[in-house]
């Protein structure tokens, strides 16, 4: 069985962020970046599956982006995954999820991937749009936000979140791509001796115009931070009055009470 | 000229992080008040699992062949969290280590695979006695010949970790006729072994998970072949792999010295005095400015002296400087620190006074700060002479 699983290399959620020179992303300069949250349940559950199947099966972790996530390569190397694909891009900020969905398709096209994981969202963009699209794209079967993942006999059983808390099951026979949601699992530390032996381990650069065939369908036109907000209003006073006041600004404002 | 950490070092830096973030730093306080030490035992198993006992041991052995930048910034990591687990992991680096250095085949695979699994909660690193401090050519445990065997009598103090050690690394005197440091030799004794008998544990100032003891020797017979490396040739082992440990406790000051700026700092951040936040106050900004500087001066000087290591160059004139710097840095950026928090710092309700505590230990073992001057004047004025 041949399987793939899709990362990201984010900035730390922490990370102070700003607007890049052309003001349409933010700029890296002084980020620390390490791998998309979600990426690391879609790897910890590849590996997994990868675990299960021995030697039979072979795992592959791709990422699109410049020289630096290969950082995020190696920690998915050294956590499990057999071999690795480097799609070269310092301009993947610029493209839109259609386009990075389009990328990896056209890597994966006449591969023969049996599984795909991807991770539901970035935790930078956050479009939950590439995995989805990239299964659309190859005319594989998908199945959304996974908090359980099972295989056996060449279908998977995959317990979805949907909304309200409620789950979902569904059964769907390979090839198939699913995207992972928090819950699904807890990756794994990556052990130092496989930190090291993953250096030894195959990682193919591919430029990424050999790859891109898709205009951008959307495009980012500005990124800043929300405008200040006038600030707070300070009631003050007796505490009935208060009451009156607060209730008549929540019937005035708001939903909350009519 | 490259200060940047490979693509593997930052991987295991950032591995080391998240895990103290997430399994040591919860129980630091609470392992910090004494009692029950099991939390701090199955952390160091989970760390030797995933490989922090053997950082700069070859794979065969067990170890993670990740050198000694990567040791270096793991320590400073995990001490950031947690200076008893880091100072734990720190002397199980060193036995590993020396037995590398030289112990024969044998021993390397009876002893060195079960440290850096976990199989051992720990190694101990026996040497100091209390005669023999600044200057453990004056030890009085002796070994004598019997036989096959040796007979071992005396007693060591400041063992670390010796409750739960699996195996010892013990010196002790072969010739009692020999010049000074000349008739030393260093042996292998396993926990159990009839005749060694854990003695006192010492209540520390702080570092109190990790266990500190005195080491009793009562006609302790080992095998010939527990020897390590050749007869009489003790002393100078000891010396040539205290100096790798210098850079373990530097890198532990460091981490220390490092939790104890990022907590005042954001302390700082949130704090108001006068109508405004404390951080606005230059007098803190100075601190800061201070604490932070000599921190990164540490880091520099720990880089310096793990890269010469991994590299194969003469070390101990770094390893001392970078010891010495790293470690006082910590103790200064502590008391910054605590100024910074006011009366709150001098509480148990906040970290810092934990830090300092743990802090201050590290400018006396591993070499007091003035042995550490002793060694670098001594390499500067060997260039002169």
């Amino acid at each position: 069985m041949k399987i793939l699983v899709c990362i990201k290399q984010v900035p730390d959620l922490e990370s102070r962020f700003k607007p890049d020179a052309a003001g349409v992303w933010f700029s890296d300069t002084d980020l620390a970046f390490r791998m998309n949250e979600y990426d690391e349940y879609a790897v910890e559950q590849a590996v997994r599956l990868r675990e299960q199947l021995g030697d039979s099966a072979e795992l592959t972790v791709l990422s699109i982006g410049p020289d630096r996530v290969v950082e995020a390569v190696k920690k998915a190397l050294a956590m499990g995954c057999d071999r690795a694909v480097h799609v070269q891009d310092t301009a993947v900020h610029l493209k839109d999820p259609w386009q990075i969905a389009s990328i990896i398709a056209a890597y994966a096209g006449d591969q023969g991937f049996d599984l795909i994981f991807t991770g539901m969202q970035s935790q930078d963009r956050g479009s939950a749009q590439v995995g989805v699209s990239l299964a659309e794209q190859l005319g594989v079967a998908c199945a959304t936000t996974l908090v359980g993942f099972e295989y056996a006999d060449g279908a998977i059983t995959a317990k979805r979140e949907l909304e309200g808390g409620i789950k979902g099951v569904v059964k769907l026979r390979t090839p198939v791509l699913v995207t992972c949601q928090l819950g699904l699992n807890t990756p794994r530390y990556p052990t130092l001796p496989n930190i090291m032996k993953a250096k030894r381990k195959e990682i193919t650069a591919i430029p990424v115009a050999e790859l891109l065939k898709e205009e951008a369908r959307t495009t980012a036109t500005s990124f800043h931070h929300p405008a200040k907000k006038g600030s707070g209003l300070i009631l003050e006073g007796d505490v009935g009055d208060l009451v009156e006041k607060v209730i008549g600004i929540l019937k005035e404002k708001t939903s909350v009470l009519r | 000229m490259n200060l940047e950490l490979t693509e593997e070092q930052k991987l295991i830096q950032d591995t080391a992080r998240t895990f103290a973030k997430a399994e040591l730093e919860p129980v630091a306080a609470q392992l910090d008040q004494g009692g029950d030490r099991a939390p701090m035992l199955a952390n160091l198993k989970k760390l030797a699992e995933l490989g922090f006992m053997g950082l700069n041991v070859k794979e065969q052995y067990g170890g993670s062949e990740a050198g000694v930048i990567a040791f270096s910034v793991a320590i400073t990591e995990i001490a950031r969290a947690c200076a008893s687990t880091a100072v734990t992991l720190s002397v199980n680096n060193m036995v590993c280590e020396v037995i590398q250095a030289v112990g024969n085949e044998d021993q390397k695979h009876a002893y060195i695979p079960k440290i850096c699994s976990g199989e051992f909660a720990a190694a101990g690193f026996g040497l100091t006695e209390t005669g023999a401090g600044s200057d453990p050519s004056g030890m009085c445990t002796q070994a004598v010949k019997d036989g096959d065997e040796y007979v071992l009598n005396g007693s060591k103090i400041f063992i670390t970790s010796a409750p739960y050690a699996g195996v010892f690394v013990v010196w002790a005197v072969t010739d009692k006729e020999a010049s000074k440091g000349k008739g030393i030799s260093c042996f292998l004794i396993e926990a159990g072994t009839p005749g060694l008998v854990i003695g006192k544990e010492e209540h520390k100032m702080g570092q109190h998970a990790s266990a500190t003891n005195e080491l009793i020797f009562d006609n302790c017979r080992v095998p010939a072949g527990a020897m390590m490396g050749r007869l009489n040739d003790g002393f100078r082992i000891a010396v040539a792999e205290l100096t790798g440990g210098r850079i373990g406790i530097g890198s532990l000051g460091l981490g220390v010295g490092l939790a104890a700026m990022d907590y005042a700092t954001k302390y700082a951040t949130e704090r108001t005095q006068f109508g405004q936040r404390i951080s606005s106050f230059q007098a803190l900004q100075w601190m800061m400015a201070d604490g932070y500087t000599e921190l990164e001066a540490a880091r520099l000087l720990l880089m310096n002296a793990a890269f010469r290591k991994e590299s194969g160059k003469s070390f101990a004139k770094e390893a001392s400087m970078a010891k010495l710097f790293a470690t006082e840095a910590a103790n200064c950026a502590c008391y910054k620190a605590m100024q910074m928090l006011w009366g709150y710092g001098y509480t148990q309700d906040f970290p810092v006074e934990r830090y300092t505590r743990d802090a201050r230990i590290t400018s006396i073992y591993e070499g007091t700060s003035e042995i550490q001057r002793l060694i670098i004047s001594r390499e500067i004025l060997r260039n002169f002479a």
